[in-house]
């Protein structure tokens, strides 16, 4: 079968050849590189971050290969795939995470508002903040769950009074859906809180300091079905003010919370598209074989 | 079983699905059966055969309502996904069509037993003569509908999806004819309207048997053809994706 991919302006118009009956998840690793190319859509209209050609590498191991891919502006993106397929990866070369690991090599470009991230001039503090990042397992301070949200505003100067920052944690607070929980407790220990409590809290100081793009790693694999439910209703209403790109092993949460999905394998970006068109009609066998349960 | 139902992870998923597939077919054989049925005890005038029919839709209904249940929980505990989704979403609406199918076989049955359980004058062979003729046409659609399904055959599909022109056209030439019967005869008014009843229910599970064809595009292709003409239909058809 033969699909035309639309490549926005930036790249050139590419045909693609998909088998989509013959490749299956074995017969994919035999496949020609050249062979290798995402199905659908890799352009966003109103794009907040453009990846064109992004390679990853831990040493020898190349686990991140020829990715392009737009995340736009005040959507929820999903990356899927199984275990092992670079999604954490990629999504972690976005705040350049990957830094903090020796062996890890990335090339390509990654802009965020036409700026390259990863120019050498690019402040990495600076752009942790403006794309803020969720873990699996919350990771609260030690600290109160007051200072847990006032911390990040405070080092980058963002508040100039104490009211400023009463404002900010008050706002973030509110904004993670947390604050009538917590009103009345500031000062306790954020550690103290449930775990699905203290990952709104981290994501209270994530949405703090005022970030254009919040990365979520599995943000609920650690919680309980109404503490996801909660962050997942979180998500909806924080995509009003910010771009945000999850990471998820739940294809069901995929479908719920995100507006396009793309899907991972063996470090290729095998198909991009909308949410609804990938979870009841993908085009891509491999996609097609992942979220029905047919191979992992 | 086949490449919609197999190849989960899972095994008892298979199972599951493949047991949903089956009992479709079971009830699509059992349909055409009671259509067959019906329409030989009109030919050999027997409306014990065809009471029975009437008290056999009972188990078209009872399977309907298992498959329904089978869905429930498949959906609950499955959360089927992409052609899983399709299939489940198929099935329901298949299981439906051939639901009515059965009603409408019963319909030509109670019209067996109206003629031929009463001390009434029966109709002449020449006034049924086109309920005999159409059905056979309407259980080739059937057949092609429900085999459609089965082998996800899209040609077969649109076969069945044509064919309901056919039966249109079949079903108007009908009503013309019969209308000639009145105008010769008015004594034949009570025959004609009962036997066009007749007619119109197997223009309807032709209707019905379209709409599985319609229900297969779905399933395979992704794309819903319910209200396209069929050359819309035929190109989806030809198409890539």
């Amino acid at each position: 079968m033969t699909f035309q991919i639309d490549s926005g302006t930036d790249l050139p118009e590419r045909e693609i050849d998909i088998v989509k009956e013959s490749v299956s998840a074995d017969a994919y690793s035999k496949v020609n590189r050249d062979d290798r190319k995402t199905v659908g859509k890799i352009t966003h209209v109103d794009a907040r971050m453009t990846c064109r050609n992004v390679n990853v590498y831990y040493g020898d191991k190349h686990a991140i290969k020829d990715v392009s891919l737009d995340i736009g502006k005040n959507e929820v993106i999903a990356m899927i795939g199984p275990s092992g397929c670079g999604k954490s990866t990629f999504l972690r070369c976005l705040n350049r995470m990957n830094d903090t690991i020796d062996s890890c090599r990335v090339t390509g470009d990654i802009t965020m508002d036409d700026i390259d991230i990863y120019d050498k001039k690019m402040d990495v503090v600076l752009l942790r903040a403006q794309v803020g990042m969720v873990f699996q397992k919350p990771n609260p301070f030690p600290k109160s769950i007051f200072e847990n949200v006032a911390y990040g505003p405070r080092i980058h100067g963002l508040a100039a009074s104490k009211t400023d920052i009463e404002k900010i944690v008050v706002t973030s607070l509110k904004r993670a859906g947390l604050w009538d929980e917590v009103k009345d407790y500031l000062e306790e220990p954020g550690t103290g809180l449930s775990g699905g409590q203290q990952q709104r809290l981290c994501i209270a100081r994530a949405i703090a300091v005022n970030p254009e793009v919040v990365l979520m790693d599995e943000p609920c694999s650690a919680l309980d079905p109404i503490a996801t439910a909660k962050i997942e209703e979180l998500i909806d209403e924080l995509r009003e003010h910010y771009t945000i790109a999850i990471v998820t092993h739940s294809m069901q949460q995929a479908a719920r919370v995100s507006q396009r999905t793309a899907y991972f394998h063996l470090g290729d970006l095998i198909e991009v598209g909308d949410t609804d068109m990938i979870f009841t009609n993908p085009r891509h066998q491999l996609t097609e074989d992942y979220i029905t349960g047919r191979f992992g | 079983m086949n490449k919609m139902t197999d190849g989960h992870t899972v095994k008892s998923f298979n199972d599951e699905m493949n047991q949903l597939h089956q009992h479709v077919m079971q009830i699509g054989e059992l349909v055409r059966d009671q259509l067959s049925r019906a329409v030989d005890s009109l030919k050999d005038e027997d409306a014990d055969a065809a009471r029975e029919v009437i008290e056999r839709d009972r188990l078209v209904n009872e399977l309907d309502i298992q498959v329904d249940d089978e869905m429930v929980h498949i959906i609950a505990k499955r959360q089927p996904m992409a052609k899983d989704l399709r299939e489940i979403l198929t099935v329901g609406k298949i299981v439906t069509d051939l639901e009515r199918c059965g009603d409408e076989a019963r319909k030509i049955a109670i019209l067996c037993v109206h003629f031929y359980d009463h001390n009434t004058t029966s109709p002449s062979d020449v006034i049924l003569r086109d309920i005999v003729k159409l059905s056979d046409f309407v259980d080739s659609m059937l057949d092609k509908a429900i085999r459609a399904y089965d082998e996800l055959d899209l040609e077969l599909a649109l076969e069945t999806i044509r064919m309901d022109m056919d039966l249109d056209t079949e079903f108007k030439s009908c009503l013309r004819r019969l209308s000639t019967f009145i105008m010769e005869d008015s004594r034949v008014v009570g025959h004609v309207v009962e036997t066009v009843l007749g007619l119109r229910a197997l223009e309807r599970i032709g209707g019905h048997a379209k709409n599985i064809g319609g229900y297969v595009v779905f399933l395979v292709k992704g794309k819903d053809v319910r209200h396209e003409d069929l050359e819309t239909v035929a190109a989806e058809i030809q198409s890539a994706t």
